[in-house]
């Protein structure tokens, strides 16, 4: 038999609850993130030990090999640079800078139920603010959705509630992508535009939260068969298991 | 005071190994098993005899407390209170109705209806109110793994009784 009074108590709470829902999602009020992170650091300390030790060798010998390819790169490269340089000087066109605001370590995989997220080691004393880009050397991964003092929270781009403003690379047409899970979903490119497999997708800079150039990810696949407009699918070029460092730029 | 000790440590625990989980990549809901713990244990009590009626009022505190937690472990206060205040007074309700002896058949398929339950409330509101894009194959894993996860855990903690 339910109790009245446990009845009346369980309306009240849930009357109570449903207020302070609504008001936070209004934006009205809002509470800060437990973060457990401080609590298990000691444990994700000693997992980072154990495989750093395992791969230790393998990864000296893998930077050795990357060391003298990049030195042989920029080698070509630096000759490249400098007539880049002087053909953006003849087109009166400002050379940009992503201003790198600091290095971040990832921590752990976000507490999120429904959002995917990481946690960085680098928070508001290290200059990081809420929709920051977040990039790592293969490109964006993500923003920043909440600031501590000594660690972040980043949504990468593969979840649904993540948009960035693009463009294809070779073909200069914008449009809008998604996460989607386990990859992105490029949207509102129209059907007579000629996409292909592997271009690449960079930010357009139009959404004045990412800086323009940005490489984010390559073109999977492609349907033209529903609606108005094609069905893209993008690989992020940066895989979400494989986030060890990343940078923190300033939002354009 | 050892009776608090007791469920402090359980509750600091069961949010250790959740998060624990989580580190791993497994989304589970124990929390949901605290509340099914402290139903078994407030209504069916091995030392005492069995309180004729016993009040409402302490387990849906306790569920109000770990709804409390959840929420803010995730940022955003009180969806877990709805969730785990609904289903931990609905479990209530079917534990004061059903006397005879549970089968362990019947309490695995309590789990699994009472986590579901729980995490559909919480879904549902998170969805509803925050407008939080989610694709529905992820959802329906989460959910379903959440559930099926407590199954086998929900009856180690509850073997014998009632």
């Amino acid at each position: 038999m339910i109790k009245k009074l446990s009845l009346l108590l369980l309306l009240i709470i849930v009357l109570l609850s449903l207020s302070l829902i609504n008001y936070q999602s209004k934006g009205d009020l809002s509470f800060p993130k437990l973060n457990t992170n401080n609590f298990f650091s000691p444990i994700i300390h000693t997992k980072n030990i154990i495989k750093d030790f395992f791969n230790l060798k393998e990864e000296n010998e893998k930077l050795k090999r990357q060391l003298i390819e990049i030195i042989l790169q920029q080698k070509s490269y630096s000759a490249l640079i400098e007539e880049n340089k002087r053909l953006k000087e003849l087109l009166g066109l400002k050379e940009r800078t992503k201003n790198i605001i600091t290095i971040a370590n990832v921590i752990s995989k976000g507490s999120n139920k429904f959002i995917k997220t990481i946690w960085i080691d680098k928070g508001s004393n290290h200059g990081i603010k809420k929709d920051y880009p977040v990039i790592t050397h293969n490109g964006l991964i993500g923003k920043v959705i909440s600031v501590n003092a000594n660690n972040s929270e980043v949504i990468l781009i593969t979840d649904p509630n993540f948009s960035v403003a693009v463009r294809i690379d070779r073909t200069r047409v914008e449009g809008i992508l998604s996460g989607k899970g386990n990859n992105c979903v490029l949207k509102y490119i129209p059907l007579e535009e000629e996409v292909l497999t592997g271009d690449r997708i960079v930010t357009s800079g139009l959404d004045e939260i990412f800086p323009e150039g940005l490489l984010v990810g390559a073109v999977k696949s492609i349907d033209k068969k529903k609606g108005l407009f094609q069905v893209i699918e993008v690989i992020p070029l940066q895989p979400e298991n494989k986030i060890e460092e990343v940078a923190v730029i300033k939002k354009e | 005071m050892r009776l608090i000790s007791k469920w402090f440590l359980l509750i600091l625990s069961t949010y250790l190994i959740q998060n624990l989980l989580i580190l791993i990549g497994i989304n589970t809901n124990l929390s949901f098993l605290l509340i099914y713990f402290f139903i078994i244990e407030y209504y069916f009590p091995k030392d005492k005899q069995r309180n004729i009626a016993p009040s409402d009022i302490y387990p849906l505190m306790f569920f109000i407390l770990i709804g409390f937690m959840d929420d803010l472990l995730q940022g955003i206060w009180g969806p877990a209170i709805i969730s785990k205040s609904i289903s931990g007074f609905l479990l209530i309700n079917l534990t004061n109705q059903l006397f005879f002896n549970w089968t362990e058949q019947f309490k695995g398929t309590v789990i699994f209806i009472f986590t579901l339950l729980d995490e559909i409330i919480y879904s549902g509101i998170i969805i509803y109110f925050f407008n939080i894009s989610i694709e529905p194959l992820i959802l329906f894993k989460q959910i379903i793994i959440g559930a099926l996860f407590n199954i086998p855990l929900g009856l180690v903690i509850s073997w014998g009784r009632p």
